[in-house]
């Protein structure tokens, strides 16, 4: 990504149908406890459905600490995060976390002493997920992402990193959420599985009309992004992509 | 449910961890458990006998203000030292008090009849003057008899108001004697009695008679000088007969008169006795034995006592000599017992505060985890709590098994450790005859103003607890396993709270 073709505080709204918005971030800026200097800065952008989005910068720009504020893990210190037409800071963010969106995890955060099956229907449970036959479903669901029965009632601890990231992405579908928001989602994944997993998130997006979010440092992954966001010193550009390359707004 | 089903899942996940703190709270149950069954038996044995021996009534009569008495009422320079009296009407009048859970009177006369032929009569009357008859009387307790009545008169029989014997099996009713037109019974109503089926038989009688007997009694005003004798009359219909084994064969051979062989005992009930009771009543003797409703209230019952106008010659208690002597083991069982649950409980909690912090600690990323993905911090608190729970649970009834089984086998050997060394310190106390501390005073009971020697103080301790689970020791095993897991879930509770799932998650990232 080129320097130049950064635009801060670049606002996508203007090219989205307003409707569509999920996700809103409103002058949102972000200091850690103690820090001198805000880590996101008046960040203002829209996340709309059926699009997928990729945010794209250098380690330590603050893309973790957007993806967890948008993930209502953390609350911004100034601004807001609107989901619809509520700001995360007001309403109950477990509800939020457990049924507006699904968070796969960079690190995985599976339960490690459980099985595969048993994280994604317990995922379900806390979702209220409506499924009656909640094992059958999530047995499906890992298949799907290439986990197979027996690898599915393995605990985590036994399974491969690749294996895990699959469980984890299983998961974060599980109760599907109409945000997906996904960090280096692919980073533990073989080229055939990476390609069946943006598959998925295409289809998510483009056919099943939820808003996917992904951090990445993937080309490939920023290949299929509509909307691609860089930060850089703790403020966001927009860029458009095309399935070419990032492109800008 | 899931949380429920998933507490379950993690009771299994987390073996290791779970043994270990199972096995903690297992021995903190077991412990608590032996302790309280011990604690609360002898508890109630306490109890038991506080109510037994803290509440009988005792009136017996100051030595010390006897002869200060005598002492003042010298006339001659000679001391005289009467032996004080309450007339039976106060006696039942002290047992009229609010403080009283009841009053038992046994009242009886000496009496003969023309009408009857005592058994043994060969032997000759006896309850002459001044003659102890020292033998078991309705309570079983040793008795006496004033002998005033009639001066020298002797006597045959001797109507009582005594049924316990019944009770204990030594005289039962007899229905040899039933008619078509009367069965045998207990008197119920004035003028009837209950004769023995020997003495129906050398008297030659029938259910449904009536028979005279007699007491000559001499007036209590009355002096040896000029000795004043009332006559009272009983006509008494023979409602009942009844078998008599009170004595045996070795009591019977050894009778000095007939007056002695308890088959000449008339039944009959108090009012009948007491009825022709005249102002001077010296011949009929109540034994009165009182009980308090609290033993707390001696004192009030004593001032009440005193209003009623008995003399500060008689000092009213209660039997604590035997009270002591019983109970005291126990209580040093109980406190003993009390400490250890105290103790265990301080220990088990810190133990366990620690193993659930620890714990906690364990678990914090699984809590990271579980917040990440939206569970309420209440529900993962609940999750916790139910699985520190699940295992309260098991441990409670394994902990209730073994402890049931190994309670008795430890009071056995707490108890007879306890009972040598209080036994030491009586022996220590009261070295007994020879000794310098002389001999146990023992208290006597009121017999128609008379102290009887005896007692309870000759009461042995109890010699074996027997312990035994019941619903108020489960409840308080109940409270303190709820108690202990909530401990760790009021921990888990803090932990939780200041938890933030981003943190966590940061952390082990």
């Amino acid at each position: 990504m080129e320097k130049d073709q950064i635009t801060q505080n670049a606002d996508t709204s203007q090219n989205v149908d307003t409707s569509q918005n999920v996700l809103m971030l409103d002058n949102v800026s972000y200091r850690y406890d103690g820090a001198k200097k805000p880590v996101l800065k008046n960040l203002n952008a829209a996340f709309a459905r059926g699009k997928i989005y990729t945010i794209v910068g250098k380690s330590g720009a603050g893309k973790s600490t957007l993806l967890s504020l948008i993930s209502g893990l953390d609350v911004t210190t100034g601004g807001d995060i609107l989901c619809g037409e509520d700001s995360l800071n007001k309403i109950d963010r477990d509800k939020y976390r457990a049924q507006n969106i699904g968070v796969i995890f960079q690190g995985y955060n599976l339960l490690t002493n459980a099985s595969a099956v048993q994280n994604i229907v317990l995922s379900m449970n806390i979702s209220k997920s409506p499924e009656k036959d909640k094992k059958a479903y999530a047995y499906a669901l890992l298949e799907r992402m290439g986990i197979d029965r027996e690898t599915a009632d393995r605990k985590i601890l036994k399974l491969s990193g690749g294996e895990q990231q699959r469980v984890g992405i299983a998961r974060a579908l599980a109760h599907n959420p109409e945000i997906l928001i996904a960090d280096e989602p692919t980073g533990n994944l073989d080229k055939e599985t990476e390609n069946d997993i943006l598959e998925i998130f295409q289809n998510l997006a483009h056919t099943a009309n939820h808003c996917v979010i992904i951090v990445t440092h993937s080309r490939r992954v920023t290949s299929i992004a509509d909307v691609v966001y860089g930060i850089k010193d703790g403020m966001l550009a927009g860029y458009c992509s095309h399935g070419t390359g990032p492109e800008k707004v | 449910m899931y949380i429920l089903k998933n507490a379950m899942h993690n009771l299994v996940r987390n073996r290791g961890r779970n043994l270990m703190i199972g096995g903690i709270v297992f021995v903190i149950i077991v412990s608590v458990v032996t302790a309280l069954m011990i604690n609360n038996t002898a508890g109630s044995v306490i109890n038991d006998y506080q109510t037994r021996f803290g509440s009988e009534v005792r009136l017996s009569p100051n030595q010390q203000k006897l002869q200060e008495e005598a002492r003042q009422n010298s006339v001659d320079g000679m001391m005289r030292l009467s032996v004080p009296q309450i007339a039976p009407e106060d006696l039942i009048k002290y047992g009229q008090s609010d403080y009283l859970q009841k009053a038992v009177y046994d009242v009886s006369a000496n009496a003969d009849s023309d009408d009857l032929i005592a058994v043994n009569a060969d032997l000759g009357p006896g309850g002459g003057p001044r003659m102890m008859r020292m033998g078991p009387d309705s309570t079983g307790m040793p008795s006496g008899d004033s002998g005033v009545p009639g001066g020298g008169i002797q006597y045959y029989f001797r109507m009582t108001n005594a049924f316990d014997e019944f009770l204990n099996g030594t005289r039962t009713l007899d229905d040899a004697y039933d008619t078509t037109d009367f069965q045998g019974r207990f008197p119920d109503n004035i003028n009837e009695c209950l004769v023995s089926s020997d003495l129906m038989d050398a008297s030659k009688l029938s259910l449904g008679d009536t028979v005279t007997v007699t007491s000559r009694m001499r007036d209590m005003s009355s002096t040896p000088e000029n000795e004043i004798i009332t006559e009272i009359n009983w006509d008494l219909l023979i409602v009942g007969v009844y078998s008599d084994l009170t004595q045996t064969d070795n009591d019977l051979n050894n009778l000095q008169s007939a007056y002695e062989d308890r088959r000449n005992e008339i039944l009959t009930t108090f009012d009948t006795i007491t009825a022709n009771m005249n102002d001077n009543p010296a011949g009929i003797r109540v034994n009165a034995t009182y009980y308090l409703k609290d033993p707390d209230q001696l004192e009030a019952y004593t001032a009440e006592l005193r209003n009623k106008g008995l003399s500060t010659v008689w000092d009213v208690s209660t039997d604590s000599a035997a009270y002591n002597r019983i109970v005291k083991p126990v209580v040093a069982l109980k406190g003993i017992t009390l400490t250890f649950v105290i103790i265990v409980l301080i220990f088990g909690a810190i133990i366990l505060a620690l193993l659930a912090s620890i714990a906690i600690r364990e678990r914090k990323y699984e809590i990271g985890v579980l917040r990440a993905m939206g569970m309420k911090k209440l529900k993962v608190l609940s999750g916790l709590w139910t699985e520190t729970l699940a295992i309260t649970l098991i441990c409670l009834i394994l902990g209730l098994g073994v402890g049931t089984l190994i309670a008795q086998p430890v009071t056995n050997i707490l108890y007879q450790q306890q009972l040598a060394a209080v036994e030491e310190s009586t022996v220590n106390q009261f070295p007994g005859p020879g000794g310098p501390g002389g001999m146990i005073q023992g208290q006597g009971r009121t017999v128609s103003g008379f102290m009887l020697p005896g007692g309870s103080s000759d009461v042995q301790p109890l010699q074996k607890l027997d312990v035994s689970l019941n619903g108020l020791t489960i409840l308080e095993i109940v409270a303190i396993a709820i108690l202990l897991s909530s401990l760790s879930g009021i921990i888990a509770t803090q932990r939780i709270t200041k938890y933030e799932p981003i943190k966590i998650l940061m952390e082990r990232n």
